[in-house]
């Protein structure tokens, strides 16, 4: 899991374009949104696009994408449960 | 100064039909255009979407063009659009030689042509005139040289989804000033595989038919097509004999100014645009008979614009319909579409339905299932686009009582600040304008265009513009050039959001507003070098009506070192690839001014930054 988990961080750093950001200063379980890490619906859809790329995880729904990218952790642990790559 | 202005004539070509009578029909029987798509060669054959029931080959039979005519999908559905309009008023081209306008507005343009040989015009010279009409600008000349408009002046808006609506508005300011006396506005927008999957990759298309303000709504489908009207003054209209349909009462034009493609919970833009059209149309709101809706049947638009009509309309808002349940989002042709469809609707007593609705909003407006029989007196036209560009109409049968459009006065503008940012330099540095978590995903483009007009906005010691007035030739060049390459190496999967949100021309002028906290006057002009005296012309318009004190006028225009190539394969001249920029600040008062404006050398402001001139074309 925690290899799973810097090597998201390191991708979601690259997709997003976070280049000040290092994956310590993410916090595990800080929201990625809002107050946390201060990203936006569009980062969002980047996201779906970064599970659907690198995990083989398909969304269909925007708005389920809501609970799984509440964390580092909870993202992690989604990706670990559904991944087809 | 002439301040009625009348509907002489109209065309409209969409997925219900081509010409009024095709529409009109379909509008009656409640019968939609949308399906199973055809011609568009895309991977997403499993999205419906309101495509035009024509190949581009029987489009040029129908116009009697030859071939092998260079005329892309959005110029043919243009020209068959103007060429109805044009017979319908009575008007030959040459009526529109001394005081005659043509305004379109798209976003396209070329697109759907440049798409399919792209990896082509890298390679070689076989496909690489293409470039000739990839911009917006060309993409009108086109389809003005087909319907026999090629000498008339005219220019193009490029405001995302409210294009053609900001068309008439500029057409309507032309007329009241007195510089035209005829203006033929519109737009046209084909479907192109690249905006497909752009609004794919936003994830707000819909598998199935749209179901506008319905609870279970889950986006749009995409449409295409053209319609122009043909917008003259009264002395005008008189002195040629001609029938007015309608008249324009009243129009309005505002920025959200909250987000690139979301419209703000309260919809202040669209609130502010509804609003001023009333305002100018001299009506309350128990004047408006019905609501051609923006209603795109997204989650958020329909929340968004239902929230604005009820703080307009209270709890007596008036029947409303979106007809993007007949036609697809045509994007930037529905303004004109759909104001030619609420002339039907006046001038033939119904109102259109809002098809596929079932299930409330709680809370939110109800639409009307249609009516066949309606006498309507005044009717009201949204038209909304990414980069909160909000656009409101407000049409009159012409038997209702004329109310003057607000009156203009001649006035002096002068320069207060110029900045410039020249292809080639360095990257400019917006450190000290944003934070970097909203700069981290800004093309250079946009970090240029906001150093400029921040620099302009700081030397005159003002926050916020009353308006923003933007002139760009490519647009997002660096952003649309990824996204292209992407589609067409790697396919129609996968494709990044970040990049077909910010390669629309009107982004920057968009985030200038959230930027400035502006929700006054905003629009984007698209016609290759000409855009930024486009610009300015408009920024005059803009100040003869009252309707600004401060204007933040800027051209930002991106070359890709790819494009400088193509440029220079094609028309012999290399232009320096980078960001060019040049903002203005203009107002009306005289003191700390740096110039008057007609001192000013658009042209010569122009070399300095892209340095070197793309020849005029010359096919």
């Amino acid at each position: 899991m925690e290899s799973l988990i810097l090597e998201l961080k390191q991708q979601i750093i690259e997709a997003l374009n976070l280049e000040d950001v290092t994956p310590e200063e993410i916090d595990n379980d800080a929201s990625l949104f809002g107050e946390g890490l201060g990203l936006d619906s569009i980062d969002a859809l980047e996201l779906i696009v970064l599970m659907e790329k690198n995990y083989g995880i398909k969304l269909k729904d925007p708005a389920e994408s809501k609970e799984i990218f509440k964390s580092i952790n909870v993202m992690a642990d989604y990706i670990a449960k559904n991944r087809k790559k | 100064m002439d301040t009625t202005i009348y509907v002489t004539g109209s065309g409209i070509i969409s997925a219900i039909g081509v010409g009024k009578a095709q529409t009109l029909d379909a509008l009656l029987a409640k019968r939609s255009g949308i399906g199973p798509l055809c011609h568009l060669e895309t991977c997403h054959k499993e999205l419906p979407a309101g495509e035009v029931k024509l190949s581009d080959r029987e489009m040029l039979t129908m116009l009697g063009l030859a071939d092998d005519m260079p005329a892309n999908r959005t110029s043919l559905m243009g020209s068959i659009a103007l060429r109805e309009a044009l017979s319908d008023a009575h008007l030959l081209p040459e009526d529109l030689l001394r005081a005659g306008y043509l305004i379109s507005g798209t976003t396209v343009g070329g697109m759907d042509y440049t798409e399919r040989h792209y990896l082509d015009m890298l390679a070689d010279d076989t496909h690489l005139s293409l470039l000739r009409t990839h911009e917006c600008g060309a993409t009108t000349e086109v389809m003005a040289r087909a319907a026999g408009l090629g000498n008339v002046r005219m220019t193009t808006l490029s405001t995302a989804c409210s294009s053609a609506a900001n068309a008439i508005i500029m057409g309507c300011n032309l007329i009241k000033t007195g510089r035209a006396d005829i203006v033929v506005a519109g737009g046209s927008e084909s479907l192109s595989k690249f905006h497909f999957n752009g609004f794919n990759s936003l994830m707000i298309l819909d598998s199935r038919p749209c179901r506008p303000f319905d609870a279970d709504r889950a986006g749009l489908n995409l449409g295409e097509g053209a319609a122009f009207v043909v917008l003259e003054s009264e002395a005008s209209a008189r002195r040629r004999g001609a029938t007015p349909l309608i008249r324009i009462s009243g129009y309005g034009n505002a920025c959200d100014a909250f987000h690139q493609t979301a419209s703000s919970d309260n919809g202040e833009g669209a609130f502010r645009a509804m609003r001023q059209a009333l305002e100018t149309a001299g009506l309350t709101t128990t004047d408006i008979d019905y609501i051609n809706a923006h209603g795109t049947a997204t989650p958020n638009n329909d929340v968004s614009e239902g929230t604005a009509l009820q703080r307009i309309f209270g709890e007596a808002v008036p029947p409303v319909s979106s007809t993007k349940s007949f036609t697809g989002h045509t994007t930037s042709a529905s303004g004109s579409i759909e104001a030619v469809i609420c002339e039907l609707a006046l001038t033939h007593g119904f109102i259109p339905a809002n098809l596929g609705w079932t299930k409330q909003i709680p809370g939110g407006i109800t639409p009307t299932p249609g009516k066949a029989e309606a006498d309507l007196h005044h009717v009201m036209c949204n038209s909304f686009g990414f980069g909160g560009n909000d656009s409101s109409l407000v049409l009159s049968k012409v038997t209702t009582a004329t109310h003057p459009l607000p009156a203009t006065h001649h006035c002096e503008v002068y320069v207060r600040a110029v900045s410039l940012h020249k292809a080639g330099e360095p990257s400019a540095d917006v450190g000290k304008y944003l934070p970097k978590l909203e700069a981290r995903r800004m093309c250079k483009l946009l970090k240029s265009a906001i150093f400029t007009s921040k620099q302009v906005l700081e030397a005159a010691g003002i926050e916020r513009p009353d308006g923003i007035i933007t002139a760009t030739e490519y647009g997002m060049l660096e952003n649309s050039e990824k996204f292209l390459t992407q589609m067409c190496r790697d396919g129609e999967e996968l494709l990044k959001p970040t990049l077909f949100m910010q390669s629309t021309h009107n982004t920057i002028g968009g985030v200038l507003a959230i930027l400035t906290k502006c929700h006054g006057y905003n629009v984007t002009f698209s016609h290759g070098r000409q855009s930024l005296r486009d610009a300015v012309l408009d920024a005059r318009l803009q100040f003869e009506q009252g309707n600004a004190r401060t204007l933040l006028v800027g051209y930002h225009n991106e070359l890709t070192p790819t494009f400088s190539d193509m440029e220079h394969r094609l028309y012999g001249t290399r232009r320096q690839a980078g960001e060019a920029s040049v903002a203005l600040l203009l107002t009306t008062e005289a003191d700390g001014a740096v110039a008057k404006l007609e001192e000013l050398d658009l042209d010569a402001l122009l070399r300095d930054v892209s340095d070197g001139s793309k020849p005029e074309s010359n096919d």
